[in-house]
């Protein structure tokens, strides 16, 4: 399976690329804050992003979809398929059109994410009419379709409202429609928030930390809801999280970032077998608990990650890394047959392995 | 036979919920139905559940800071339940608490010396300075760090501040409530070796409360796991893990992403329905 994901992967600018990240840059005031970020994901496919906090993945995502804040300084280039523009430096009437229809989000606090005056079924409806207001898709041109059938549409829309709902396994959806989020525990709510991001069948769905907030429980049902909806939609899926083990359950490939940089990536198998990143492998130990003695010491990474604008020049590690020299005061080359597959490193681990 | 250092025998907790008609008094509900166990001395006794299920309420009851609808709580063979506060001394300086969220447990506005020395303080204890410096060198922050405040500190670092603090009025028992649930990876590390081997050198009993079953399996030697206000299965750590009796608890397991199995070939949908 992840050998077949790889092999699609590296044949470039296929029929079937629906992200293609090249080169983003971005910062915001004196700050840099994401330093030449390229990766890409094919339909179907699910890429795990992980890092720890501050190492620029909410950025990541949030450049995505066109949320960075005004003032940040962006270069680089983001393309999306069916999309005519480059996302970056578009306008903000162009990504308006591509938010919640190409690419949609899930966030992590579904609370904040959702309307609390509103009812839910009506928020899922929402996205859909607003999207085919904005430009009719069934042929009708989208002025018209929003003021003149709007009725019809929107009774269209609450039906397929609840339909969404049903799918993403609310129990009684049409009552569930009815509900305020409020009145929905947190693994429901962000149920909803999954049938609003998957109301338009978007090309690719972007997940930032979606079930760090639920219970183990509630967090299988949601991550097999959000497999099973891209599956379904043949979508790709980009998931954030910071979790290690959730990321090999749910993803195919992985991106690993530290300081604002793309330092490893690879199949899950790869890359979690045998991390070649020094930052890769110190995460990976720190997070096995399974193999740890019962009580005895774990492996750590000394210090904590640097705040924003405070990782050393070079290889952004080095601060932290037992392996760094004076060589890693330059910045590590990309090794690897392209960006989906590699690891910037001076003194990768598994050495004996390169050859 | 020694007596155990927390004893808990049938623990009842209910709470009314705001009544919702004018007629009727609010519903009740029972957040603990009737808990018991023992820890030992020197245990690290683990509590796992999802939320909802009552650790908080048993936490607080344990810790004195509620009291229990009926049941009774003994910390070191004295009674807590049912005193007033001024007579809960003796639990005050047995008995600490680590929260899961460092910031919003330390006072932004005083200095972490200040923090760290404030139980002595409270308990009118002697000794302060001194204490303070080998307490912030017991959890690894330097001398200076007692003239900053909080917010200067990472998550983790705040998280050291507050075992410091917990650690000051040298309690023999030790409650950590989701202590690392909001760090990094890297740094939950780091803050479990940190209280493993201060547990270890000063021999103390440790409660350890955990969402995260793979957390509380390398850090507890005993664990009962919670559901719905009761314990529906306890035991010794790696005998629940590797053979657990309970649906819940065979349910919690499944659950819980692993590293292992995911390399393995097992996906999102494996985590739940039928093990077979």
């Amino acid at each position: 399976m992840s050998a077949v994901a790889a092999q699609t992967s590296s044949r470039s600018n296929g029929p079937q690329r629906v992200l293609d990240v090249v080169g983003l840059d971005v910062r915001i005031g004196r700050h840099h804050l994401l330093h030449d970020v390229s990766f890409s994901i094919d339909r179907g496919e699910r890429v795990g992003l992980i890092g720890e906090s501050g190492s620029g993945k909410s950025l990541t995502s949030l450049a995505l979809l066109g949320l960075l804040p005004d003032d940040a300084d962006v270069s680089g280039s983001i393309r999306l398929a069916g999309v005519g523009c480059d996302l970056v430096g578009a306008r903000e009437r162009d990504l308006a059109g591509v938010r919640g229809r190409d690419v949609a989000m899930v966030f992590q606090e579904p609370m904040t994410a959702l309307n609390p005056t509103m009812r839910v079924g009506d928020q899922v409806a929402e996205t859909i009419t607003v999207h085919a207001g904005r430009r009719g898709r069934d042929g009708h041109d989208g002025r018209g379709g929003r003021e003149g059938r709007g009725g019809t549409d929107r009774r269209r829309a609450r039906r397929r409202a609840v339909e969404l709902l049903d799918q993403v396994g609310l129990p009684d959806p049409g009552d569930a429609a009815k509900a305020y989020p409020h009145q929905l525990s947190g693994g429901q709510r962000q149920r909803v928030v999954l049938a609003i991001a998957l109301a338009n069948d978007p090309a690719l769905l972007v997940c930032d930390e979606p079930t760090t907030a639920l219970d183990v429980t509630v967090q299988a049902r949601v991550l097999d809801l959000i497999v099973r909806g891209v599956e379904a939609r043949d979508a790709a899926l980009l998931f954030i999280t910071h979790d290690l083990s959730v990321v090999a359950t749910v993803c195919e490939r992985v991106l690993v970032m530290y300081g604002g940089r793309v330092v490893e990536a690879g199949t899950v198998d790869e890359v979690f077998r045998r991390p070649r990143h020094r930052y890769t492998q110190g995460l990976l130990a720190a997070s096995d608990l399974d193999d740890a003695p019962p009580g005895g010491r774990l492996p750590t990474i000394r210090g904590t990650v640097p705040a924003a604008g405070a990782f050393p020049e070079g290889c952004v590690f080095r601060s932290r890394c037992d392996h760094a020299t004076e060589v890693c005061a330059t910045t590590p080359a990309w090794t690897g047959p392209d960006p989906g597959e590699g690891f910037a490193c001076h003194h990768p681990a598994h050495e004996e392995r390169a050859s | 036979m020694t007596t155990p250092a927390i004893t808990v025998r049938d623990l009842r907790r209910d709470y009314r919920r705001p009544r919702t008609s004018l007629r009727r008094p609010g519903p009740v509900v029972e957040a603990l139905k009737g808990v018991s166990f023992d820890v030992e001395r020197g245990e690290r006794f683990g509590i796992v559940g999802e939320s909802g299920c009552g650790k908080s309420t048993l936490m607080r009851l344990l810790a004195g800071l509620d009291q229990p609808t009926s049941g009774e709580v003994q910390v070191e063979g004295q009674t807590v339940s049912g005193l007033p506060e001024r007579r809960l001394g003796f639990l005050r300086s047995s008995l600490q608490l680590v929260f899961q969220d460092p910031m919003g447990s330390l006072d932004p506005r005083m200095r972490v010396r200040d923090i760290i020395a404030e139980p002595l303080v409270a308990q009118g204890l002697p000794g302060r300075q001194g204490r303070v410096s080998e307490l912030l060198e017991a959890v690894g922050l330097s001398r200076e760090a007692g003239e900053r405040f909080p917010h200067q500190f990472s998550g983790g670092q705040r998280q050291r501040i507050s075992i410091a603090r917990a650690l000051a009025p040298k309690p023999s028992i030790l409650l950590a409530d989701e202590p690392v649930s909001a760090l990094d990876v890297s740094v939950r590390a780091q803050v479990l070796n940190l209280i493993t081997d201060l547990v270890g050198d000063l021999g103390l009993t440790l409660v350890f409360v955990s969402h995260d079953l793979s957390v509380v399996r390398h850090v507890c030697e005993r664990v009962a796991v919670m559901c719905a206000g009761e314990i529906v299965e306890t035991g010794p750590t790696q005998q629940i893990f590797d053979d657990p009796q309970h649906p819940y608890t065979q349910r919690l397991l499944r659950a819980a992403p692993s590293m292992r199995r995911a390399l393995a070939g097992a996906g999102a949908a494996d985590l739940l329905g039928d093990p077979s």
